[in-house]
């Protein structure tokens, strides 16, 4: 083991970066937390402040307390390199300051707007479980047969616009779904990166459950919790995924790297 | 659909034009000659629209009667817009009933259960009233089991259920129905709650022939006896839509297609095989199975597809007029080959997992397509998605003649939205739903309130608008200037002021239909259309800036609108905020002829 001092139970779930109750999951080591905050993300405004947040959601409490529940599906989505506030990503048009405009992001009722027997595609058609699924749409719909064909879930890649789909049926190991991953974005990336528009060399991906490499495999359970790849044993983690993203390690906090090397180390010494 | 023109508002101009007393029921209303009524209610005979309908009813107070004794087709678009007595006292003889419930986005939770839209009263006003009543179109209503025991029992001639996107009932309800309507025709539930009584309703059919034309059950989610199926497709020889739910095999949908080839809609259930090769047994020959159904112009379901089995339907390919993918996870390598042979495809609704690159294959193939819908797969906000404005701008340079879109993307430019402005003249409907939350244009980092503008601007037939993106207040200043026909506005997270609401309810002259959520329009933009809103059907606004004391103005200052208030929190812990007892979380408010209604649950306010 890497000799980490933090325990699995209190190191935070990744991507619980969003504040809740405007807390900061933190860890003990204050030398990072300058480097921390910047590369924590944000849901307000650049330099905004949560005052902001909370007057916006007197008006949205409503919302949010009423129907959390039912929205469970609606969770906050991989808000890592698509989230059009965060500051790389602002446009050179400022529109006039609005509260209202900058709602937080997380469970928002009825939007998309896609009445909810057609929300059921994702989860009905990405995991076909048997008895264990959970179904979040909440209106108890009936147990489907365990299909043997494809397990198909979306995964997507920070900085590849396109996403793929992987069968995760097709294979019984961590390792070999990190192969899969490279092979299906090394070419796409390497794509996304060439500027000069000549042929770029294509670099493996590589190092994606163990911290060390460019990027890290995560993925959202069925309870939308944000996870890393290589947790738990694989079948555990087959019936409890519900997408798959691939994103720069340095987005992830040098806390939860530790929890990353940790628990390689743990597979690594449990399951060989 | 043909033109909607509600019965409420016709009624109102009827109203104002002949000063009509509702008739007391011993006296007939006054008539130059007998003669005169016998010889209009023949002529009368041949007019069917409801706007021909309401012109004519408006000529003389003898006109207006015989035309409401010879009109069979009654449309009403809010069911609160009158009473069920008003209805039956103006109209004796009534066949067709097509009621709208609940405003459009109740689908989408924003409007809390038990709100109302109850059949309940109609049924029981139309069952003694309109013994001979053949049809009944429900949409968004709630339907109560017994309600259709009623209709079942009521209407000796019942030929046809239409039930959309309703609930309150369950398989035993549709089990009477299908059992006491002896000259059923039509049964079709579509997008529909059905709760699972677990009540063999197939089997409930009569036995015998049927007069069966149409059959739709894809939304009940329950098992089915499928053999009472195949008895029942077996002596329904007029049968030409089947629409089946996916608990209907592959294997069993083989067997139906063999006893009804003459089959013009088809609905598949789940379109994958629990076929065990290894039992030695032949797998059905799908393909020849479709090929035997010659008429088939209709194609949905496919769900739970196995890709491998989609070419199956190859041979009905070229004659297919409408086609639904939406249910079906395809990717392009699977649906381009399908798709190059659909050049007859006018109706075509699909996932955006086609990506831009079934949209190119869509776009040059199918020269009649009129109306396309994109629905998301993954109906998430996220920065990625499989269909952007490449897949937009490609459809509207192949399929000039579109009418109708509804298109859900995470990203879209202006650029794509003005092209399809331009090449796409035809349009009366165009829905963009662009999923992340004010959005710009992805390559400019504009608003999009060009590309919105472009369209209101160039298609000059637009009837029907959603917008979506990032929108300022110029791009409603557009809709209000050039949406000259538009009848229906949605919009959501747009805008910047007030201006905005006034720019929509100073100009659009037409609009009737106005849905608007998490929008920053407040109590100065309502007030702003203080002289439209008896003349609309509806508005609804959630989520936005309004009071209760302009929602009471309202509702003071026009007597004929009804004016909804709910979820707004009384509960609320906050109580240091006293504003937000004032706050209207969600207005909804309609024109009505008979005030407001006497069954609003607790949390409807109506002021």
């Amino acid at each position: 083991m890497e000799g980490c001092p933090i325990s699995r139970e209190t190191c935070p779930k990744l991507l619980d970066l969003i504040p809740q109750e405007r807390k900061w999951y933190h860890d003990k080591e204050k030398n990072n937390s300058d480097q921390e905050k910047k590369l924590e993300l944000r849901l307000a405004p650049p330099g905004g402040d949560e005052e902001d947040l909370s007057a916006m959601k007197k008006k949205k409490n409503l919302e949010t307390r009423n129907n959390i529940k039912k929205e469970a599906e609606d969770k906050p989505i991989f808000n890592l390199s698509g989230n059009h506030f965060s500051p790389s990503n602002k446009t050179t048009y400022a529109p006039p300051h609005i509260s209202h405009k900058r709602t937080a992001p997380g469970p928002v009722v009825g939007w998309p707007p896609v009445r909810s027997f057609r929300k059921n595609l994702a989860s009905s058609s990405s995991s076909k479980l048997g008895n264990d699924q959970i179904n979040k749409s909440g209106e108890g719909e009936k147990q489907v047969e365990p299909k043997r064909e494809g397990m198909f879930v979306k995964i997507n890649m920070d900085s590849v616009p396109i996403g793929r789909k992987v069968d995760l049926n097709a294979y019984s190991t961590y390792e070999q779904l990190s192969l899969a991953v490279d092979k299906l974005f090394r070419g796409l990336l390497a794509a996304q990166r060439d500027t000069s528009g000549g042929e770029g060399e294509e670099q493996p991906i590589i190092g994606l459950l163990n911290g060390k490499g460019e990027f890290t495999l995560t993925y959202e359970d069925n309870e939308g919790d944000k996870m890393l790849v290589g947790d738990v044993p694989w079948q555990m983690f087959v019936s409890s995924v519900k997408r798959l993203r691939v994103i720069k390690s340095s987005e992830i906090s040098s806390a939860l790297k530790c929890k990353l090397l940790c628990s390689y180390g743990n597979m690594f010494y449990s399951h060989n | 659909m043909a033109e909607e023109e509600d019965l409420s508002e016709m009624t109102n101009d009827v109203e104002r034009h002949l000063k009509l007393d509702p008739p007391k029921p011993s006296s007939s209303p006054p008539c130059p000659s007998h003669v005169l009524e016998n010889v209009l209610e023949n002529v009368l005979k041949f007019l069917t629209t409801r706007r021909d309908r309401n012109a004519v009813s408006l000529v003389s107070r003898s006109w207006h009667h015989v035309e409401a004794q010879t009109r069979f087709e009654v449309f009403i678009g809010n069911c609160y817009s009158l009473s069920p007595a008003r209805l039956t006292r103006r109209f004796t003889r009534v066949r067709s009933l097509f009621l709208k419930g609940k405003p459009r986005f109740a689908d989408f939770n924003l409007m809390p259960p038990d709100w109302g839209a109850q059949f309940a009263p109609w049924v029981a006003a139309t069952a003694r009233a309109y013994p001979w009543l053949e049809k009944v179109s429900l949409k968004r209503m709630f339907v109560s089991d017994d309600d259709l025991a009623l209709l079942a029992v009521s209407f000796p001639g019942f030929k046809e259920l239409v039930l959309l996107c309703c609930e309150g009932f369950g398989t035993s309800g549709v089990a009477v129905v299908a059992n006491k309507c002896r000259q059923l025709k039509v049964l079709d539930l579509i997008e529909s709650e059905v709760t699972d009584d677990e009540v063999d309703w197939i089997s409930c059919f009569p036995e015998g022939e049927t007069h069966l034309e149409s059959l739709s059950f894809d939304c009940v989610e329950s098992p089915i006896n499928f053999k009472a199926l195949e008895g029942l497709v077996v002596r329904s020889p007029c049968l030409k839509k089947l629409r089946t739910n996916r608990f209907v095999s592959l294997e069993e949908l083989h067997t139906l297609m063999v006893r009804a080839p003459q089959l013009t809609s088809l609905g598949t259930g789940a379109f994958s095989s629990t076929h065990d090769g290894a039992q030695g047994e032949q797998e059905p020959d799908y393909a020849s199975a479709f090929r035997a159904c010659r008429s088939l112009v209709c194609l949905s379901g496919f769900r739970e597809l196995t890709a491998e089995y989609l070419p199956a339907i190859s041979p009905v390919c070229a004659n297919l007029t409408s086609l639904n993918f939406s249910y079906a996870n395809i990717s392009p390598d699977v649906f381009k080959p399908i798709i190059r042979n659909c050049h007859n495809i006018r109706v075509f609704w699909a996932l955006d997992s086609i990506c831009d690159e079934g949209l190119q294959a869509v776009a040059e193939t199918c020269k009649e397509l009129r109306e396309l819908r994109i629905f998301p797969f993954d109906p998430s906000e996220d920065s990625e998605g499989p269909v952007s404005g490449l897949g937009l701008q490609a459809i509207s340079e192949g399929c000039k003649k579109l009418e109708s879109i509804l298109y859900f993307c995470q990203r879209m430019t202006n650029v794509a939205v003005t092209a399809m402005s331009e090449n796409c003249p035809q349009l009366t409907v165009f829905r963009l739903c662009i999923m992340g939350r004010h959005r710009p244009d992805h390559v400019t980092g504009k608003p999009m309130d060009d590309g919105f503008g472009a369209i209101v601007k160039n298609c000059k037939k637009l009837t029907r608008l959603a917008v979506s993106g990032l929108l300022t207040d110029q791009a409603f200043s557009l809709i209000g200037e050039y949406g000259k026909l538009i009848r229906t506005l949605s919009v959501a997270f747009a805008g910047d002021s007030d201006m905005g609401l006034r720019y929509i309810l100073e100009g659009c002259p037409k609009l009737e239909k106005l849905e608007i959520r998490d929008s920053p329009f407040g109590d100065v933009g309502l007030r702003s259309g203080m002289h439209r809103y008896n003349d609309m059907r509806f508005v609804w606004m959630s989520s936005c800036r309004l009071s209760r004391g302009a929602c009471r103005d309202i509702a003071h200052t026009l007597p004929s609108v009804v004016v909804e208030a709910f979820g707004s929190d009384d509960d609320d812990d906050d109580d240091d905020e006293d504003d937000n007892a004032d706050y209207v979380e969600t207005l909804y408010m309609y024109r009505s002829l008979d005030g407001p209604r006497k069954d609003a649950p607790k949390f409807v306010t109506i002021l």
